[in-house]
């Protein structure tokens, strides 16, 4: 699956211009994690992803096909989109139902149906829960419906808008499984984040967005190495990642456990030379 | 004080009116509509409604919601009263399968000119006014400021609940639901996404509720003062006596002619 963004324009109808020539490619199955201050256009470039919003000017080709050629229902076949308060996307009576909403709209088969709800559940932790009212789940089970009900419908992209938010260290893991599995299955997953361990964790892929521009994109080494752009958009780099760079490692680390293994080898080789 | 500016009002004589005295005007205007025996004076109201509009600069909303109203509901009532009121004597048209009556008919007309007005000096006061002044006027005369959060807090809940039902709408679209296509299909489809609508509006106003009490509102013996201050001109004064006398003179000339003592010279109809 490949999206491509031309020259991306966006103005709010109060003459708010959220999006100023954005230019982005998404392509294959590596996570990519879109981050940049609040106001940066983080969501309106996502929401324009399966069409929610229309184009000032500019457009976004999904496989070749200009997105403003059909209704966002249709695009909703491609390209799922998990909102950012799981409030505005639940409404039925049951986690079940949830699930079962999405892949009806899509003409999915009962049996078929049944398939994905088994091995949904279990991925999003809530299979004891199927029979519950999501107003009843907690608020992290509740993201958690909204995040099933739109893997549900099997589309070959995701736009995760802030999944983080709220989440404990549970909650996160089970995200980051979420997002290899996805991975795995050769789908492409987009995500807004402002937790930046999380997104250097999860996603080789980053796009840096700062007052409606894209300032970087590419790897997460090259982007969290350039530190005077992620300065002037006010983003910082995880505490691991500082460390390392305060301490002149010049390769970026993202775990602990990479961070460790920079400076065993280091040590190695100054025994070696000693 | 305009309000913050995404909601900013364009300076207009309306304006500046203290929101008392533009109530005030509503109030006068519509029940002297109603006293007045027939519908012209109604009808002089609307075209004065429609001049003061231009000068707040609302002419083209204000135009659009008047005939959006008053077109089919005029429609409505001419063909309901016109043809169906037992009042009818005179037949103005025969349409074949009813014959309208002239006496119905100006009843209708006096309905409607009535509401008209009642819905522009409504509108323009609520195009005219920024809410938090109009409640600072309100609690200014009295209203408990209890009873003025309420007036703001629903005004609010509008927009809030509008903007919902924005993103509730686009989610569903992006979980496959269509809700173009013909009426039926787009009542059918947008039912469903009532519920959220209303169940997180209802929790929204419980948390609102705590927060309220966290910031002290509901302290018991304490006269709240106001941000917004809101000044009586010597020109509301004048407004308002103008206007109360206008309605007091309507009253009484109404009085006097449905009593025979002063006739109208031409009077269409329109007594219930």
């Amino acid at each position: 699956m490949k999206i491509v963004v031309e020259h991306l324009k966006h103005a709010y109808p109060n003459g708010y211009c959220a999006l100023q020539d954005v230019n982005l490619t998404f392509e294959g199955n590596q996570p990519v994690a879109l981050i940049g201050q609040n106001g940066a256009g983080k969501t309106t470039l996502a929401k324009h992803l399966n069409g929610i919003l229309k184009p000032t000017s500019g457009r976004v080709l999904i496989d070749g096909v200009d997105v403003a050629t059909a209704q966002t229902a249709q695009w909703a076949r491609k390209v799922g989109y998990i909102f950012q308060n799981p409030d505005d996307q639940l409404f039925l009576d049951s986690v079940r139902k949830e699930f079962e909403f999405g892949p009806h709209q899509l003409g999915v088969s009962q049996e078929e149906i049944e398939h994905r709800i088994a091995k949904i559940a279990e991925l999003v932790g809530l299979e004891k829960k199927l029979d519950s009212h999501p107003f009843d789940l907690s608020p992290t089970e509740k993201k958690f419906c909204a995040i099933g009900s739109v893997l549900m419908m099997n589309t070959g992209a995701l736009v995760f808008d802030e999944p983080t938010c709220g989440q404990d260290k549970l909650g996160d893991d089970r995200l980051a499984t979420i997002i290899s599995r996805l991975k795995d299955q050769g789908k492409l997953c987009i995500t807004i984040s402002h937790d930046m361990k999380f997104v250097a964790r999860n996603f080789p892929r980053v796009v840096l967005m700062r007052k409606g521009q894209v300032l970087l994109a590419g790897s997460r080494e090259e982007v969290f190495s350039r530190q005077e752009i992620l300065q002037k958009a006010y983003v910082t780099p995880p505490p691991i990642t500082r460390v390392a760079q305060e301490v002149g490692i010049a390769k970026p680390v993202f775990t602990v456990a990479a961070f460790t293994e920079v400076i065993r080898q280091a040590g190695q080789k100054g025994k070696e030379r000693g | 004080m305009s309000g913050p500016a995404s909601v900013a009002i364009p300076d207009s004589p309306l304006a500046r009116m203290h929101p008392i005295a533009k109530i005030v005007g509503i109030c006068s205007l519509g029940l002297s509509t109603i006293a007045w025996p027939d519908f012209t004076l109604g009808l002089f109201f609307i075209l004065v409604l429609f001049l003061t509009a231009a000068t707040a600069h609302e002419l083209r909303p204000f135009a659009k919601i008047m005939l959006g109203f008053g077109i089919p509901v005029t429609i409505m009532l001419l063909f309901i009263q016109g043809c169906y009121s037992p009042k009818n004597t005179k037949t103005i048209l025969d349409l074949g399968f009813a014959k309208m009556g002239l006496e119905g008919s100006l009843y209708a007309a006096k309905i409607v000119v009535t509401l008209m007005v009642f819905l522009g000096s409504f509108y323009l006061t609520t195009k005219t006014t920024y809410m938090g002044r109009l409640v600072a006027a309100l609690s200014q005369v009295g209203v408990p400021s209890k009873v003025g959060y309420l007036i703001l807090a629903s005004l609010n809940v509008v927009p809030q609940m509008q903007r919902r039902i924005t993103v509730i709408e686009q989610s569903q679209h992006s979980r496959g639901l269509e809700t173009g296509g013909n009426i039926i299909s787009r009542a059918r489809a947008f039912i469903p996404l009532l519920g959220p609508v209303v169940l997180s509006s209802l929790t929204d106003s419980q948390e609102r509720g705590m927060t309220l009490e966290t910031r002290g509102f509901g302290i018991k013996g304490i006269r709240q003062t106001s941000y917004i201050e809101v000044q009586w001109r010597r020109a509301d004064t004048l407004f308002t006596a103008c206007i109360t006398l206008l309605f007091l003179l309507v009253l009484a000339g109404s009085i006097l002619s449905g009593m025979g003592i002063v006739p109208l010279g031409i009077q269409w109809g329109g007594r219930a």
